[in-house]
């Protein structure tokens, strides 16, 4: 069995060197029959201009659902079919990538049209229609009215970073999809799937013909340079400020937070990923606040907490991938309450960040959470593809060598007083963004701005520890203030 | 050797589609005890993580007393209440400390508890796990509370508008057998749960039990170490299991409709239900549903490419075969961009069945989608979590995964006159329901 494992860590190794350089190639080889491609081209939804914003996603889909010039989308999807191939192209803030996964079987079939795809995209005017129209349907029916945890982070994300190129859910707005021609797409399409603009990965049974076929054809794209990120500056916030979306909700879903100025890769991050492990873990019930509002009272299906984007967390267990950005927030997610409950657990989940703040980390937390991470981590990326594209965010971030491994390395160096230092230094409960999505909102905001107290009652009995810390959080104290909380009706969003 | 298990990979044991003339790439065995309890062992060398999956083969299918709807669903929550050995917290804070991935979620026919963790961890969880198969423990306090996050769960999830729809369907088209509440339950029993403590125990008592559970493990283990550690921690468990005492439903005689007025905003939604059968590899009939699903309403098919593709009439349309343990239904669903085409949608749904009923579908095309079918499952069968995952449904229909060989097998035997006949059969009006939900304006 040692011997395995050695062999598989050279293997590694040869890989973590290959990475690591300013090429831009990774490659994973290995035996595995399922071959995947990847190819980060360096843009996203921050690439839009003001009055096009959408137009970064809609190429991308047009791009990968769209067929090529000579084939047509449906022809094309009689052409993959059989070979079962999954081929996308996923678009997000920062990154743009082209997935491609296939059976070694079937790539001599899959490739030509594959590359054709990006070479000599088809662009038709049907197709940016129907994928338009899908757009402004996600905004105007998924997105507004039924999805009101998605929607509370889509907000919250566009209220921290308003009047920046962040401001952009990637559907953009009505307005701007619209607005959107093909011509627009194209000349996006020219400016940013260029020839220097791109960082490739490929795992599994690839030989090197494929390698070398690859790189040669992307050398076929437009000639162009390196996209040159601008800095993002979120405005500083101004104690509690909160956007009230006001729709009829049978619950409330709840979504805080602020900028904060660290990314994976740092010391200073793997710190504080532990504070966030334990204070808010997605989707697991280790998670601290998950205890306090789920476990002891019962009041929703779930809370927790992060410090980097996690885009549809009601779908996925483990962070996901290629969705990398230079500025992240410090964000809690509280699954929806019953409305009466609204302003309890927006207030139980504050004081728990207090108190993590004031009090810091407990050794005994402390060492729990970095045990628990050390292992969990392990499941993040289970298959070689999901490895390919933590690989390519760690160019993103360029770190030498892996995160995830760098992940479990860390968890035996932090100590407890770096966790404190970088809770104290990344985390505050004094200015945030804050968004409730519920109805009767004018109530919302006359009990916040009088900081109303909010007793709260059970339907079965609770424990005399369990009482006397609601009477604590029914009274807890919190800044908000007439003129920084604004109620906005659903159908004025994203309009 | 902990530094480098997470980079380990599983791909030495993948094979190609078609070896041996069976489908399912890894080599397994069936481990049964004295008691009854039956292990899928399917050891994959080298990933250094192992998928452990305890499935109940008892999901809403076996909430036959009245008022006890929503029952398996909400019993899944109290499993991770603690048992007297394992305390809630003391098994939160083991799965915490080894850094396992566990959850749990149910369906109509089972429920499932799934972990996932390295390779070292292996004998305690079998530790923790057998002992809440066999001696949970709850407070009234703590089922009640319990109770609170289901009811939050309910009104998360009747904020999609689809999750409206197929409680629509299951209320309207049965009548008698259990498949007539969704997973969730009605909500009136959601909310009458507090009071169904005692119900709660008799719950446990008699689906939790050796014979009604089938383990799968699947990873970077020993095969023998894991017998030896099933005979320890699962060997003095006492069998006792009671089957539900579930009404066959009725032959259904004529075609139901409902409109759905939604509180909320929505696309209309259409769901067009046909009354099929129970999942068999051996009903022929029922694995040319399989096909149909894709030939006639999947991203190849000629409908989409009209409706979705040229006329965009919809944001999407798709079916599923049934798969349950008793008899399912065989869906269309769709969700259509303007009110006004919700008949013209219907009228293109049910010309495509009668088109499907009087001409033989194009061989070429079949053959695409039996070699699209391999190759898919297959491409999913990537991790040792992709493995166990894929299995429950398959187990708690039959009771193993030898179906699974046996039905790819049928599968490609089925041919374009078995098409017809299957459409001849199942897709008749008076077999169909109809639920359309219309959002507020």
């Amino acid at each position: 069995m040692k011997t395995i494992y050695c062999a598989l860590l050279f293997i590694f190794s040869g890989i973590l060197m290959f990475g690591s350089d300013n090429s831009n190639v990774v490659i994973k080889k290995s035996d595995n029959p399922i071959i995947s491609i990847k190819i980060w081209f360096k843009t996203g939804w921050q690439d839009d201009p003001a009055v096009k914003k959408g137009l970064s996603f809609v190429t991308s889909q047009l791009l990968s659902e769209g067929g090529t010039k000579t084939l047509t989308y449906e022809k094309v999807l009689d052409y993959f079919f059989p070979l079962a191939a999954d081929f996308s192209v996923s678009s997000s803030m920062e990154m743009t990538i082209v997935n491609a996964r296939i059976h070694k079987d079937n790539l001599d079939a899959f490739y030509p049209v594959f590359i054709d795809h990006l070479l000599n995209p088809g662009f038709r005017e049907e197709d940016l229609q129907r994928i338009k129209q899908n757009a402004l349907n996600y905004i105007k029916t998924t997105l507004r009215y039924s999805s009101d945890e998605e929607l509370g982070k889509a907000v919250l994300y566009n209220e921290i970073f308003k009047n920046t190129p962040y401001e952009n859910i990637g559907a953009g707005s009505v307005s701007s999809i619209e607005g959107i021609t093909l011509k627009d797409v194209q000349e996006y399409y020219l400016k940013y799937f260029n020839r220097s603009n791109y960082v490739l990965g490929i795992s599994g049974a690839a030989d090197e013909k494929l390698i070398t076929t690859l790189q040669s054809d992307l050398g076929k794209l437009a000639a162009g340079s390196v996209n040159n990120y601008l800095p993002i500056k979120p405005s500083p916030i101004n104690g509690f400020e909160t956007v009230i979306v006001s729709k009829k909700a049978a619950a409330t879903a709840i979504s805080f937070g602020f900028p904060i100025n660290v990314v994976r890769g740092s010391r200073e991050w793997y710190a504080l990923a532990i504070a966030n492990s334990w204070l808010g873990e997605h989707r697991n019930s280790s998670s601290h606040l998950y205890q306090v509002i789920r476990e002891k009272r019962g009041l929703n299906y779930g809370d927790y907490s992060y410090i980097e984007n996690f885009p549809n967390g009601g779908r996925y267990q483990m962070p996901p991938a290629n969705v990398s950005r230079r500025n992240q927030i410090f964000e809690i997610w509280i699954r929806p309450v019953p409305n009466e409950t609204r302003h309890f657990s927006f207030r139980a989940a504050m004081r728990e960040l207090q108190l993590l703040i004031d009090n810091g980390m407990s050794k005994e937390d402390y060492e729990t959470t970095k045990k628990f991470l050390r292992n969990y981590v392990l499941h993040f990326a289970p298959s070689e593809d999901k490895q390919l594209a933590f690989a390519l965010d760690d160019k993103f971030y360029g770190i030498n060598g892996s995160h995830l491994q760098k992940f479990r390395e860390m968890m035996s160096e932090i100590t407890l007083e770096e966790v404190n230092a970088a809770i104290r230094k990344h985390l505050q409960y004094k200015s945030m963004k804050i968004v409730f999505i519920t109805e009767n909102a004018e109530k919302l905001k006359e009990d916040l701005i009088n900081n109303k107290t909010s007793p709260i009652e059970y339907s079965s009995p609770k424990s005399q520890e369990i009482l006397d810390e609601d009477k604590v959080i029914a009274d807890y104290a919190l800044p908000f203030n007439g003129g920084s909380v604004k109620i906005i009706a659903v159908e004025e969003l994203f309009n | 050797m902990i530094k480098v298990l997470f980079f380990l990979i599983v791909s030495s044991i993948m094979v190609s589609a078609g070896d041996n003339g069976k489908i399912f790439p890894y080599k397994y065995e069936n481990f049964t005890l004295d008691n009854g309890l039956k292990a899928i062992l399917i050891p994959m060398k080298g990933s250094g993580i192992i998928a452990y999956y305890s499935v109940v083969r008892t999901g809403s299918r076996d909430e036959w007393e009245p008022g006890k709807s929503g029952f398996a669903h909400f019993f899944e929550h109290m499993m991770f209440r603690g048992t007297e050995k394992y305390p809630a917290d003391m098994y939160d804070s083991i799965v915490t400390s080894i850094g396992a991935d566990a959850n749990a979620y149910t369906s109509s026919d089972l429920t499932v508890y799934h972990m996932k963790f390295a390779s070292e961890d292996l004998e305690t969880v079998m530790s923790i796990e057998s002992d809440r198969f066999q001696f949970l423990r709850y407070t009234l306090e703590q089922f009640q509370t319990e109770a609170g996050a289901v009811y939050g769960e309910y009104r998360k999830n009747r904020t999609n508008p689809w999750s409206v729809v197929f409680e629509e369907m299951a209320d309207m088209a049965y009548d008698k057998h259990t498949y007539k509440h969704t997973t969730m339950g009605f909500e009136r029993d959601i909310k009458d749960m507090p009071n169904q403590y005692e119900y709660s125990l008799s719950f446990y008592n008699r689906y939790y039990r050796p014979s009604n559970v089938v383990l799968v493990v699947a990873g970077d283990f020993s095969s023998d170490k894991a017998k030896s550690l099933l005979n320890t921690y699962y060997g003095g468990w006492k069998p006792g299991y009671v089957a539900p005492q579930i009404d066959a439903e009725p032959e259904q005689k004529s075609f139901r409709k409902k409109e759905v007025q939604y509180e909320g905003k929505s696309l209309p939604l259409l769901l067009l239900s046909y009354k099929s059968d129970a999942f068999s590899s051996h009903n022929k009939n029922l694995l040319a549903t399989i096909h149909i699903a894709e030939l006639a309403f999947g991203s190849t098919s000629e409908l989409y490419k009209k409706l979705v593709l040229n006329e965009q009439k919809v944001q999407f349309i798709g079916a599923s075969p049934s798969e349950n343990r008793d008899p399912g239904m065989f869906d269309i669903y769709t969700m259509i961009k303007d009110e006004k085409d919700i008949d013209y949608v219907l009228g293109e749904i049910e010309k495509t069945i009668e088109q499907f009923k009087n001409t033989p579908v194009d061989e070429t095309r079949l053959s695409n989608l039996k070699k699209r079918g391999k190759y898919s499952f297959i491409m999913g069968l990537d991790n040792p979590n992709s493995v166990a995952s894929s299995l429950p449904q398959f187990i708690t229909a039959t009771g193993g995964i030898e179906v699974i060989d046996e039905m790819y097998s049928e599968l490609e035997k089925i041919t374009s006159t078995d098409i017809q006949n299957a459409v001849k059969h199942y897709f008749k009006k008076e077999k169909s329901n109809l639920i359309i939900l219309k959002g507020s304006k």
